[in-house]
């Protein structure tokens, strides 16, 4: 199982992260296929996300807006792929859409099989086993408009990530206060940096930070 | 979660910062009832006194077309401030004191009457009994104004003002009614609050989406339940106006619309090589409207808009512009023999509208031989002449760019490819064209509105997925994947047995898509596979899988509808422009996504999921 989790951030603040994601590839001609939270701007997106790709020479891509239905051609077409990147977004709407078409489970299948599974913000959250992390700070949080109950995600580590983390006194009060009630250890990642899952180790890229049983700790620098 | 944006254009700061003066919207004043169009000819329009209608509100203002049009300054937000509503409603609630109110003698507060006179334009409508336009033209409708400023030139006009000598209803019963008169619907002059905001959100989409249009500059709400919507164009002329004139062998002032279009047209700089010798400026007027309205019918076609192009020329504007979105639909798939019931008639089909179009450039070579010789002769005798080649050859080089561009080729590789190799794009075509014209096997069948035959193919979907897979695959689709990804929800099995001929006519269309791909290859000295990467980008925009259509707009004006009083202007105009630029399907937009990350509301959510449910319909 290869996972690639992006905080967000700029192009080039991503760059490093996006070397080591690209690398994890086998394909030399690899196929990428883009899902957006939702098809509103997703087109737009992934007009983006093709030409921030191109750059390192990817040619092949496949875009999949998960909120409109989809035919069985271009569905098998995208598990058969190289990487599923999975955009930012309404942490809430992008789980429910999931979930109603029957798309998580194949998402978590196909990383179990050794796909190479990544995901911006929201999109990373989703890879962890719930999406608690986007219901707090009340400052920065993303609003349920879906009235979810059911925060269960892919469940593919064993940590929670919590994505464009500012290192100041009002994040760190939540973050502690979450870590608490929660039995995983919370990463706290500011943009530009990341996290690579592999079967062999647990790899951050840029700053990252632990939050465990109300306790703070820098892991990377 | 989101990555973090930067902060809109028009933020608040911006807008705390801006401070109305007593000149801010003296524009508006400029709107007062006088029109150029005046001074041309007194048979091409009845002039009445208007008076203010007290009690309106702003219901929406279309904040982009006011700064556009300069009416308002570029800097202003999009807030509806106290003075500006205050100009909005000074400018625009007002009613005609008609035939009715004379006859009767009904008074009014001088200070109420405004000071000049408006009129209500004359054109030729076939729903009128006088088939030669004597006694038609704008029944509910009058012209507010001219406005020039530095932006340009618009013509401005509102509908919902009053019940004029022009409709239809005040010929068909002979008598003038009182404005409001509750005994008829649409001869009382007023105009409903749901079609103004249906025409509003149509027409803004079609805009962006480079359609010719009219466009909606606000609406107004009244006591009474009733509205005022004030519409907004270049040159608000129509062919009809025209021809009325024509039919009625009224050479004086057929010869004046004529001069003031063309005027018109070369002030507003949208003919700029004009000859100066007179014939030679009515032969430049016939090959541009040959051009325009070849171009249109063949964009109507492709775009699957229906606009009841007729004989009258009424429900078009000169430069091909939509007018009158009464009747307007576009649908999902190509459904070419969906036909309105108009009570007493159907109405012509989408494929119908090449030869109306046609038809009225026709009337355009009978005016410019009359205007050249003064002599009218007859309408089929211009049916041959050179302008029909002409149009013909438009036509189909405009549905050729056209098919190109719904590939998802840039303008210059389609200007290549038709160059290198026309035949190629034709052959195209016609496989295109198969599945686009297919229709079920169940035959016509009656519709809320009309009849039908459906389509059962999706042209969009295989346009948008097609170049993915061949960029994934590097080869072919198998043929039950090609059904599989075109087939629409008004399939049946049967539709879609794979029949010798259906499967030679998709290996022939995949064949055919291969070798434009391989043509824009080596034209562009790019790879294949590049070339695919360019179309799946632009593809996927250009045949959004949502897309709206005539069904969808009507029920999510009923959505509106259902909580308009809860809705300010500012609300509404937020939801206009979000909904409107969600369905900017033009590639080369440079949309920032800085700009769209807005947060959904409950009611645009719900129109999103009106669109997905009704994107094949019509």
């Amino acid at each position: 199982m290869n996972l690639v989790f992006y905080s967000g951030g700029s192009e080039e603040e991503n760059i490093e992260l996006d070397e080591e994601c690209l690398s994890l590839l086998e394909n030399n001609n690899p196929t990428l296929v883009f899902i957006p939270c939702s098809s509103y701007d997703g087109d737009y997106e992934f007009r983006d996300f093709v030409r921030h790709y191109q750059r390192f020479g990817i040619s092949r891509f496949l875009y999949f807006p998960i909120d409109v239905p989809q035919d069985n051609v271009l569905l098998k077409e995208v598990f058969q792929s190289d990487l599923i990147h999975l955009g930012g977004g309404n942490t809430y709407y992008f789980l429910n859409t999931l979930r109603k078409r029957g798309y998580l489970s194949f998402l978590r299948e196909y990383a179990l099989e050794g796909g190479l599974l990544s995901g911006l913000s929201a999109g990373g959250i989703l890879m962890t086993p719930n999406i608690n992390t986007a219901g707090y700070p009340d400052f920065d949080k993303d609003d349920n408009e879906e009235d979810l109950t059911n925060f269960k995600a892919m469940n593919l580590v064993k940590f929670e990530f919590f994505p464009h983390y500012k290192n100041s006194v009002r994040y760190d009060r939540e973050l502690r206060k979450q870590s608490l009630i929660t039995k995983n250890p919370i990463y706290a990642l500011p943009d530009g940096a990341g996290i690579i899952k592999t079967p062999r180790a647990l790899q951050f890229i840029g700053k990252a930070w632990c939050f465990h049983q109300g306790l703070k700790t820098l892991i990377n620098s | 979660m989101t990555r973090l944006k930067k902060n809109s254009l028009r933020s608040w700061s911006e807008e705390a910062g801006f401070k109305p003066t007593a000149r801010t919207y003296s524009k508006f004043k400029k709107i007062n009832g006088k029109h150029p169009f005046q001074r041309e000819t007194k048979d091409s329009f009845v002039a009445y006194r208007a008076r203010v209608r007290h009690g309106g509100k702003v219901v929406v203002f279309n904040f982009e077309l006011a700064r556009a049009m300069g009416l308002i300054p570029k800097g202003h937000p999009d807030k509806m401030t106290k003075d500006l509503e205050k100009a909005i409603v000074d400018t625009f609630a007002i009613v005609i004191i008609n035939e009715y109110d004379q006859i009767n003698k009904i008074k009014y507060p001088e200070k109420d009457i405004k000071p000049n006179f408006y009129m209500a334009t004359r054109y030729l409508q076939l729903q009128h009994p006088n088939k030669q336009g004597k006694t038609s033209g704008d029944g509910r409708s009058i012209w507010n104004g001219c406005l020039e400023t530095k932006n340009g030139i618009w013509d401005i006009s509102s509908c919902g003002t009053g019940a004029t000598c022009l409709s239809p209803a005040t010929h068909i019963q002979k008598k003038y009614f009182q404005t409001g008169d509750p005994s008829i619907s649409y001869g009382c002059g007023y105009a409903e609050l749901d079609e103004g905001l249906a025409t509003m959100f149509f027409s803004e989409i079609l805009h962006k989406n480079q359609v010719t249009t009219e466009r909606v500059l606000g609406v107004l709400k009244f006591p009474d339940g009733y509205a005022i919507t004030i519409r907004v164009h270049d040159n608000l002329l129509r062919p009809s106006h025209m021809f009325n004139h024509l039919k009625q062998s009224n050479f004086d002032a057929l010869e004046k619309v004529v001069n003031y279009y063309i005027d018109r047209q070369i002030k507003n700089g949208v003919w700029t090589d004009m000859p100066e010798n007179a014939h030679a400026r009515y032969d430049f007027f016939l090959e541009k409207q040959t051009e325009v309205f070849a171009k249109t019918a063949a964009k109507f076609e492709d775009e699957y808009i229906f606009c009841w192009l007729d004989w009258d020329g009424d429900n078009v504007l000169m430069d091909g512009g939509i007018i009158d979105y009464g009747s307007v639909r576009q649908f999902g798939l190509f459904h070419s023999e969906y036909r309105f019931d108009d009570q007493d008639r159907f109405s012509t089909s989408i494929i119908e509208q090449k030869n109306k179009a046609k038809y009225t450039v026709q009337n355009f070579a009978q005016i410019v031989d009359y205007l050249k010789t003064g002599e009218r002769r007859s309408l089929k005798d211009f049916a041959q002449e050179p302008w029909s080649e002409n149009f013909e050859k438009v036509f189909e080089t405009a549905k050729l760019k056209n098919l190109l561009y719904k590939i998802g080729f840039k303008k210059e590789v389609r200007d290549q490819i038709l160059e290198r190799n026309c035949d190629l794009v034709q052959e195209f075509s016609k496989s295109f064209s198969y599945f686009e014209r297919a229709k079920s096997v169940k035959g016509p069948k009656k519709v809320s509105d009309g009849i039908n035959w459906d389509a059962i193919f999706c042209m969009r979907d295989i346009l948008r997925e097609l170049p993915q897979l061949y960029l994934s695959r590097g080869e072919s689709i198998k043929r039950k994947e090609f059904l599989e990804i075109l087939k629409s929800s008004y399939a049946t099995e049967e539709d879609l047995l794979l029949s010798t001929y259906r499967k030679k006519k998709i290996d022939s269309f995949q064949d055919l898509y291969w070798q434009l791909v391989k043509t824009a290859s080596s034209l562009q000295k790019i790879t294949q596979n590049n070339v695919l990467l360019n179309l799946t980008m632009r593809s996927s925009i250009i045949n959004k899988y949502d897309r709206v259509t005539g069904d969808s707009i009507t029920t999510i004006t009923d959505m509106m509808m259902e909580k308009i009083d809860n809705l300010s202007p500012d609300k509404l105009y937020s939801l206009l422009e979000n909904f409107s630029e969600y369905q900017n399907l033009d590639p080369d937009t440079d949309k920032s996504l800085e700009k769209n990350q807005w947060q959904k509301s409950q009611l645009m959510r719900g129109f999103l999921q009106v669109v997905r449910d009704y994107r094949e319909g019509l």
